[in-house]
């Protein structure tokens, strides 16, 4: 008798202390809707806790292995639903507003990641750092950032001394191209264009209309770039799907005097690994 | 006479199409950047768009006629299904062997061996029937749209963006090594059909009529069958699916120039080379630097005017 009175009570307090620790503690089953937030939440040590993640979600290597719940346009309500998250985070640049909705009216707790800029991205971490329960590595992670952001800037103040201002009629134009035929490169809004002028170049696109638009390769020739900047495509040869392209641009400045650089895809996502692709621009230009 | 305007006509059309845009080339001594732009890029782009407008507005024309139906176009037989989904294989599987001219190369052979299909399927009792062919055409091309779309919803790649701007066709990847083989195949195609312009006549009035006159329907079906399999197979290839030039150019140029063949498929050739020139100005012209997909621009600028003699002319049929 006096057994199953123990019993009782430390059912009782396993019982009180886990409803306890619910309030406080941080969720255990993440659920991300964007490849973004996948990195960010990978970079952030919490991989175990991921239970879902898009079709697009493939870096860091483990995310592949994650269980996937569709694309990020089309995420599947069911297989969000049937992997039992205890917080879904979505971004305001991808995902549908609706399906968010749906999600809240489910009683499934969300988080919208609303960072859409380079200067936007330390405080959208932070933001997501307090919300998982990691607001130590968050801080960290975002300081690293903006230290990196901070530096590459002051470069360029440093050098723009000498030249009288940072006026568009003296800094060099580059451009970003993510694909030669039919070219689309990175407009305005997108953290490629964002690197550019950070580091106090100007990106020929900034005044297109969208953020990837495509582009004409007149106006290219005209606005004769000194340099560009060819990003990468998942398991393509960029130099080599890129000839043909660079053959009819041989009057532009940067293809005569071959600055070409062919870099990788961290700038492609809101993420922490837009720092290395900061770099990589960096010393291209140099 | 209406002819020689025609081509008047198209031959401004193409002038402008080449000096004008959101920076417009005048004439005259031309600085090195601007002689660059004109001869690399725009001449060979709107060749282009002069080719295919052609190679659409003739194919539409031969088609109606084969297959006795007003709202027949070159898309209607699958042949540019079959060719979008070779070409979106290729640009979302990334294959690159023959470097630029894998895509054309693959969408070629994809409408060719769709066309083949489609006319094995519409082949009875030893010759093609108008009605088969446009059932098989009809069916085929449902399969493939579905086989496109499903192949678009799985992937996974950025290749589908480009995917789908070359479906809803783009010009500025146009480049000279292209226009031999373009040139040849829609000549090839428009002499043979206008060739058998004749027959295309006799055929319209029914197969016992046809026979009277002396030709073999089948054998005339199957010639002209097979110029509008080339027609279209160039036209995709050269610069992806633009859609109204085929299924609605043919009808404005009866209201101009009649039902006779003779005229009615180089009539239909020049007012398709014509449009798809305009329609590729105004999309690189409206929101500079950004390109508009031509196909769209077409239909928007083409569709109004056809409504528009619709309801003034009196005549409509094949």
């Amino acid at each position: 008798m006096t057994r199953f009175i123990i019993y009782f009570f430390l059912l009782l307090c396993i019982g009180s202390e886990s409803s306890a620790a619910e309030n406080i503690s941080p969720p255990q089953r993440i659920i991300s809707l964007a490849p973004n937030t996948t990195e960010i939440l990978f970079a952030l040590g919490l991989g175990d806790r991921i239970v879902g993640v898009t079709t697009f979600c493939d870096y860091p290597q483990e995310a592949k292995a994650k269980p996937k719940i569709g694309g990020m346009s089309n995420p599947s309500l069911e297989a969000v639903v049937s992997l039992k998250p205890d917080l879904v985070v979505a971004t305001t640049d991808g995902n549908p507003k609706e399906f968010v909705e749906r999600l809240n009216s489910l009683n499934i707790k969300t988080f919208v990641f609303t960072a859409r800029r380079l200067r936007e991205l330390p405080h959208g971490i932070r933001e997501l750092g307090a919300v998982v329960g990691a607001h130590q590595e968050a801080v960290k992670l975002a300081a690293g950032i903006e230290k990196a952001i901070e530096m590459h800037g002051r470069g360029v103040r440093g050098q723009g001394a000498g030249d009288k201002g940072q006026g568009s009629g003296t800094s060099k134009k580059v451009l970003f191209i993510v694909w030669p035929e039919p070219l689309i490169v990175a407009g305005p809004g997108t953290a490629m264009d964002d690197a550019i002028a950070l580091l106090g170049y100007e990106n020929i696109a900034h005044g297109a209309a969208t953020a990837y638009p495509k582009y004409s390769i007149e106006e290219v020739l005209r606005r004769a770039p000194d340099v560009l900047f060819i990003g990468k495509a998942t398991g393509m040869d960029m130099r080599e799907v890129s000839q043909g392209f660079l053959k009819r641009l041989s009057l532009v400045p940067a293809v005569r005097n071959n600055k070409i650089c062919y870099v990788s895809d961290n700038l492609y996502r809101l993420a922490p690994r837009v720092v290395r692709g900061i770099e990589e621009l960096a010393e291209c230009l140099k | 006479m209406r002819i020689f305007i025609l081509v008047f006509v198209a031959l401004f059309i193409f002038c402008c199409a080449l000096f004008l845009g959101p920076q417009i080339i005048t004439p005259g001594p031309l600085s090195t950047i601007e002689r660059e732009i004109l001869f690399s890029i725009r001449l060979p782009r709107v060749l282009v768009a002069m080719l295919m407008g052609m190679a659409l507005g003739a194919s539409g024309a031969v088609l109606q006629g084969i297959l006795r139906n007003p709202l027949a176009d070159p898309y209607i037989l699958g042949i540019s299904s079959g060719a979008s989904l070779t070409a979106a294989l290729g640009i979302i599987g990334g294959m690159s062997f023959l470097g630029s001219f894998t895509v054309p190369v693959l969408a070629f052979v994809g409408a060719l061996v769709t066309g083949g299909i489609v006319g094995m399927m519409g082949w009875k009792r030893g010759g093609l029937w108008p009605e088969r062919l446009l059932l098989a055409g009809v069916g085929l091309s449902f399969l493939f749209s579905a086989l496109l779309m499903l192949m678009m919803s799985i992937s996974t790649d950025e290749g589908l963006r480009r995917a789908m701007l070359w479906i809803f066709g783009d010009l500025s990847m146009s480049e000279w090594s292209r226009i031999p083989w373009g040139l040849a195949f829609v000549v090839i195609g428009i002499v043979l059909s206008a060739t058998r312009a004749r027959a295309l006549n006799a055929l319209i009035l029914g197969d016992e009529f046809a026979h009277s006159l002396g030709f073999s329907p089948q054998r005339e079906r199957f010639i002209l069958f097979v110029s509008v399999g080339l027609l279209t197979a160039a036209s995709v290839s050269l610069g992806g699916m633009i859609g109204f030039i085929g299924l609605l150019i043919p009808h404005i140029m009866r209201f101009f120039m009649g039902s006779d063949s003779r005229m009615l498929i180089p009539a239909s050739a020049l007012g398709g080379g014509s449009l798809l020139c305009i329609a590729d100005l105004v999309s690189r012209s409206v929101l500079p630097p950004m390109e508009l997909p031509a196909g769209v621009v077409t239909a928007i600028i083409g569709a109004p005017y056809f409504l528009y003699l619709l309801r003034k002319k009196d005549v409509l049929g094949i």
